[in-house]
């Protein structure tokens, strides 16, 4: 009973492995998988108990500045909320990020080894890694464990030598590169509001209020989507987080409430 | 006898509820004392909390033997950290052990839901909450188990410390002083203690702050 | 590549292989307390095949050790073969030879192990054991179930007993009863046993373990009373079709 592992293991030598403190503790990591012959079965079930965090809204997209990142910050399982303030923007290094939609559990994991591969990279290479080439590190490690039960829909967004890189990943092994995505159960809504708005040369505050405002009627529509809207922007010298605002308060920004207009005022009753 | 199929489970619901709550420069981690299967209690005294170092508690719910081997292997590798650092595991650390411990049994996932409550190297109050897979967050205070759909609405209602994901950001831990956080606790645990079956019994309650650790109990009902 | 391979052989080698997913021959309800001086503990001597009362003398308590007492309920062949394990680690225990020895919490936590590691084969030791023992002045009870859930209190009950059993304790047990209470209380409990649970059998054994060690007594019957309104007609007043 193995499973490949050369995706969780570094490129580099390891070194203490053998201080024969750790017999029996797995210090290369290893997945504990159910000895049984109805594999889908078992998985199928404990996915049930389990209850795994779910639905999403998640945007981004290139215009000229640079890459813009945004994304709501609810966890639901089933019909319980069970986090208003998950961070589905994942900051992979100082140049890229990811994002997070499908099992909260799958992405932030591979997302944190996707980091440590990267470092890895830029160590031995002494340059940073292409958004290609990190893009491409997991969508392979994603498809090696395909019909296993993953569940991960992620973007990655970033800068490198060739300028902006966006690309699409998901847990069936796919793997595109493009301008403009949204990603989760609020993606209609979001790219609703992207398609109408979007142009490439938009200032970076034009770029970033149009991602808020997808987010917002996303998570406006969408039950799943909610929390907060938080919007990053990567651009030639690394991403920085542009707002991060309760989805609650930026509905009054965009619904202001005005005093309904009085068509007779109430007058004191004279008399008794 | 005809071949069935296998009609054991693996796995078990022991129930019980977890909080934790995060302060300036205290933790308090809670948890009830009953274990059950199905409509049967177990046992009425039956401690959730583990003290996972000198500043890292986990309390756990779900399934016990679950929890128990999760338990065992954070103290073994808390025990090997010691060897090779000398020094004992902070909680931000440790928060991330356990993510990854619980993410390597993926496909075959400890049944258990935790909250690690603890102080940061700052020595501020810090909890992390998890899912059974490892997906874990930051929070100023936190909730898991089988209570957790009616303790969280109130913190929610009493506590509502501001996300961390805002911008311009807001300091997430809860304005409480420790004495009221305990008072919280109390208050909570007795009304899920109400309308959930797999919450009652005694509330255990641990406290944390730079002078170390402080053990509390408060009766529940036993029905 | 080997990845595929990999899933490929997860998918299929073990479909092939057989384990108990069932259990054959069982024992019914233990239950034990504590006492003044140590544990008590309980049992019925039946051992079903399905619903048929196979075997009529089955020892479901046996001394572990010097400082422990085991009972089981469940399939009795894996219990047989949890002794086995159990004497071997006794005997390797005993060949350090050097005045330790294993207590009933060590012994406890053992068993916890066995049934855990074997759930997690997916090939279960079909038992719910009770593990009662005395070390160093220290009274020790506890359960471990079939997938390793395990606990002490003060009294324990497996099966039916829980059910059964354990409310009668909860209502009378006491600290410091004394021998002739605590075999007075397991009696009652295993009375009711015998009563509701269709596979108990009306002969039983109770051990006790004390600092000095195991006594395990010789299998007797209890006085039974079937004259109780309920058991004669228990039907009356109670509507249905029949």
């Amino acid at each position: 009973m193995k499973l490949d592992l050369s995706g969780l293991e570094s490129t580099v030598p390891h070194f203490g492995t053998s201080d024969g403190l750790s017999h029996g503790f797995p210090t290369a990591p290893s997945f504990d998988l159910p000895i049984t012959g109805d594999f889908d079965g078992f998985q199928k079930e404990a996915i049930q108990m389990v209850k795994p965090a779910k639905g999403t809204t998640t945007l981004a997209f290139i215009f000229k500045e640079g890459v813009m990142v945004a994304a709501d910050s609810r966890a639901s399982m089933g019909g319980y909320i069970s986090s208003q303030s998950v961070k589905k923007i994942i900051e992979i290094n100082p140049h890229m990020l990811g994002t997070m939609a499908g099992g909260a559990a799958d992405c932030q994991f591979w997302h944190r080894n996707l980091g440590i591969k990267c470092r890895l990279h830029e160590l031995a290479n002494k340059r940073r890694i292409s958004v290609t080439g990190a893009s491409k590190l997991l969508a392979n490690i994603l498809y090696s464990y395909r019909g296993m039960g993953l569940s991960v829909g992620t973007m990655i967004a970033g800068w490198d030598e060739t300028g902006p890189g966006l690309y699409y990943v998901d847990s069936e092994g796919g793997r595109l590169k493009g301008t403009r995505f949204s990603v989760g159960s609020g993606s209609p809504y979001a790219y609703g509001v992207l398609d109408s708005g979007y142009r490439f040369d938009m200032s970076v505050e034009e770029a970033a209020e149009l991602a808020r405002r997808a987010i917002y009627h996303a998570t406006f529509r969408d039950g799943a989507s909610g929390g907060v809207a938080s919007v990053y922007h990567v651009g030639p010298t690394g991403w920085t987080k542009m707002s991060g605002d309760d989805v609650g308060e930026l509905h009054y920004k965009y619904y202001p409430v005005t005093p309904s207009t009085v068509e007779q005022e109430m007058g004191e009753v004279s008399g008794a | 006898m005809t071949k069935q199929a296998a009609n054991w489970s693996p796995y078990d619901n022991n129930g019980g509820s977890c909080v934790a709550i995060a302060g300036i420069d205290y933790c308090v981690i809670a948890a009830d004392t009953r274990m059950s299967t199905g409509y049967s209690i177990l046992t009425r005294e039956y401690s959730k909390i583990c003290k996972l170092a000198d500043k890292s508690l986990m309390a756990s719910s779900g399934f016990q033997a679950d929890v128990k081997a999760l338990q065992k292997f954070l103290a073994a590798r808390h025990l090997i950290y010691q060897h090779q650092h000398n020094k004992q595991m902070s909680c931000p650390a440790m928060a991330q052990l356990l993510s990854n411990t619980l993410y390597y049994k993926r496909f075959f996932p400890y049944y258990s839901f935790n909250v690690l409550g603890g102080l940061d190297t700052e020595g501020k109050g810090c909890v992390y909450t998890y899912d059974a897979v490892g997906s874990y967050e930051r929070v100023g205070y936190g909730c898991q188990g089988s209570g957790s759909t009616l303790i969280m609405p109130f913190l929610d209602n009493q506590l509502k410390s501001p996300s961390p994901l805002l911008l311009p950001a807001q300091d997430a831990v809860t304005p409480l002083s420790e004495a009221e956080a305990v008072d919280l606790v109390k208050t909570c645990f007795a009304s899920a203690t109400e309308r959930d079956i797999y919450t009652g019994d005694k509330l255990e309650i641990v406290v944390l702050n730079a002078d170390g650790i402080r053990r509390e109990y408060m009766e529940l009902r036993k029905d | 590549m080997e990845s595929n391979q990999a899933k490929n052989s997860l998918l299929s080698s073990h479909d092939n292989i057989q384990r108990t997913q069932y259990p054959y021959v069982t024992g019914t309800s233990v239950v034990a307390l504590k006492y003044k001086d140590g544990i008590l503990m309980a049992s019925d001597m039946g051992g079903s095949y399905g619903s048929t009362l196979r075997y009529k003398s089955v020892e479901r308590l046996k001394p572990i050790g010097k400082h422990s007492l085991l009972g089981a309920s469940g399939e009795l062949s894996d219990f047989q073969e949890i002794l086995r394990y159990l004497d071997e680690l006794i005997l390797y225990d005993n060949m350090w030879d050097d005045g330790n020895s294993l207590g009933p919490k060590e012994v406890h936590n053992y068993l916890t192990r066995v049934m855990y590691n074997r759930r997690n084969k997916f090939d279960p030791l079909w038992n719910t054991l009770v593990l009662g023992g005395v070390k160093k002045g220290q009274k020790y009870l506890g359960m471990v179930s079939m997938i390793g859930v395990n606990f002490e209190d003060d009294h324990v009950a497996t099966g039916f007993g829980n059910h059964l059993a354990r409310p009668i304790l909860r209502d009378e047990w006491r600290e410091n009863l004394t021998f002739e209470e605590g075999v007075k209380l397991l009696e009652k409990c295993m009375r009711v046993l015998l009563y509701r649970d269709r596979s108990a059998v009306n002969k039983l054994q109770i051990a006790k373990i004390t600092e000095e060690g195991v006594t395990i007594s010789q299998p007797y019957s209890l006085k039974t009373f079937w004259g109780f309104s309920a058991f004669q007609n228990p039907t009356v007043g109670a509507e249905g079709s029949w």
